[in-house]
């Protein structure tokens, strides 16, 4: 038999239901007294959550991660794409820092030197199956690139274009063992033919007997008719070292080349040699050495008493330590 | 008599509300888990008379009002608790058909637990709270309802005991 309730009891409900709206309209109406019961139980409460949180964090990630164990999974290879996106796109970030670099000192050498240039990317470095020192750019004919035309990049001379293919050519290094060029030293004018060794060095024969060469001498291209294959001006060396050439009929010398070839991103070709020669104006300021401060000290004996015939004792000096910067 | 039992109640919802926000809430479940209060303090009105179920949800309903977590006004849980501590006591009370019977306690309960919480998403929107995404209410509804009638069967028997030991008026 169902329990039908009493007035008493229905009163009592009543009663519960009209204190329940009382405090809620007390609350709406922003009484302080019941803000300040919340307040009260988080003053009360919460130092045992804080603790309870420090001994019940590891239980609450375990049911955590077991709930979303998909979703963790799926999160966790989307979050490794993306890392793999951010690490490509940072790679890509820092080639293109390098090539702008490339590009805005080539930018710099054409602009004193007045070339009209076809900047180009190197899309491959040769092979090492091939003899000949080379790299492939992506300029070819569609861009008027012909062949023997000169290729330089920031530093100064790269080579000369030794094929040419619809949108491709091919460059013959500067360092090639096949690889001759005429050049100038910068200042004394001096004239001579440098050749390539397959290494970052290169010698140079001067062609006058009489002429002299000493380290530190920069060679620059001494042009050919026309431009081609090679535009006057452009930096190619600096001698690095001048072997004892007694006996021999011209002078030789060591030189070591601007360009680093081995990381060339960006080239440019040269399509049109300047009007006038820029003679020196491309040669690369020497470098300043910075003054290193050398500390001199110098001992003298300064006589602290009457003199060893007096007292009848050895001689006896105090060092005066004196610091000269030079 | 009454002040002693009032007593030993109140001191033990605080415990059980103690162990809620202190232990229990620090595990997140997912279907958003249950409110091992909510279902202590139902199962305890359903033990009780009207007028104990009454009382009991009222205090109940204020301490969770006095939650941190609580986004509603004071004395809105109150409210929806005295209403259905009433209402589960006096069904259960007054139907010897479904006395005796631990199965449909777990029920009740655990459609209280749910009715509680429909009532407070209601008044709130009334209130004009935010109150989400259907899509997460329902999934949250469900949750509780589910999570409440697993819970449910390891809490009734600690309520059922301390409740015949206060009032050693109903059996479990």
């Amino acid at each position: 038999m169902r329990y039908g309730g009493d007035n008493r009891s229905r009163l009592l409900l009543v009663t519960l239901i009209v204190t329940s709206l009382f405090l809620i309209t007390l609350d709406m109406r922003g009484v302080p007294l019941v803000t300040g019961l919340r307040q009260g139980t988080q003053s009360v409460f919460g130092p045992f959550q804080r603790a309870a949180s420090t001994a019940f964090t590891p239980i609450g990630n375990f049911f955590s991660d077991v709930a979303h164990l998909g979703r963790t999974r799926t999160q966790l290879a989307s979050l490794e794409d993306q890392n793999a996106k951010l690490r490509r796109s940072l790679i890509d970030y820092k080639g293109t820092d390098a090539q702008i670099k490339q590009l805005k000192s080539i930018l710099d050498l054409a602009g004193t030197g007045g070339y009209k240039i076809v900047s180009a990317k190197v899309i491959s470095q040769g092979t090492s199956l091939s003899f000949s020192q080379s790299i492939t750019i992506d300029v070819g004919a569609n861009a008027h690139i012909t062949r023997d035309m000169t290729v330089i990049c920031g530093d100064g001379l790269v080579g000369v274009v030794k094929e040419v293919y619809a949108s491709t050519s091919l460059v013959l290094l500067e360092s090639d063992p096949a690889f001759r060029i005429g050049v100038r030293i910068a200042g004394s004018q001096e004239i001579g033919i440098l050749s390539g060794q397959g290494t970052d060095r290169a010698v140079l024969q001067l062609l006058d007997s009489q002429s002299s060469v000493k380290k530190g001498d920069v060679l620059v291209a001494r042009g050919s008719e026309g431009g081609k294959p090679f535009v006057p001006g452009v930096p190619v060396g600096v001698v690095t070292a001048v072997p004892n050439s007694a006996g021999l009929v011209s002078q030789l010398a060591e030189v070591k080349y601007f360009t680093h070839l081995h990381a060339l991103s960006v080239v440019a070709v040269v399509l049109k040699a300047p009007v006038t020669d820029p003679r020196d104006a491309l040669v690369p300021p020497k470098p300043t050495p910075t003054p290193i401060p050398t500390v001199t000290i110098f001992v003298t004996p300064t006589p602290s008493a009457p003199g060893p015939s007096a007292l009848g004792n050895s001689p006896s000096a105090s060092p005066t330590p004196t610091a000269t910067k030079k | 008599m009454y002040t002693r039992r009032g007593s030993y109640t109140a001191l033990i919802f605080l415990l059980i509300y103690a162990v809620e926000f202190v232990i229990v809430d620090q595990v997140h479940l997912p279907f958003g888990g249950f409110s091992l209060f909510l279902i202590f303090v139902l199962s305890w009105s359903a033990l009780s008379s009207p007028e104990i179920g009454a009382i009991g949800g009222f205090f109940g309903g204020f301490l969770l009002d006095l939650a941190p977590s609580s986004n509603g006004p004071m004395g809105q849980w109150a409210l929806i608790l005295s209403a259905v501590g009433f209402g589960i006591a006096f069904l259960r009370y007054g139907d010897d058909s479904l006395r005796g019977s631990p199965l449909s306690l777990v029920v009740f309960v655990a459609g209280a637990v749910v009715i509680s919480i429909c009532a407070y998403v209601l008044l709130n929107s009334l209130f004009g709270l935010e109150v989400g995404n259907m899509r997460q209410l329902v999934r949250s509804i469900v949750g509780n309802g589910l999570w409440t009638l697993a819970i449910a069967p390891f809490v009734l028997p600690v309520a059922s005991r301390l409740h015949r030991t206060i009032f050693e008026t109903r059996e479990f």
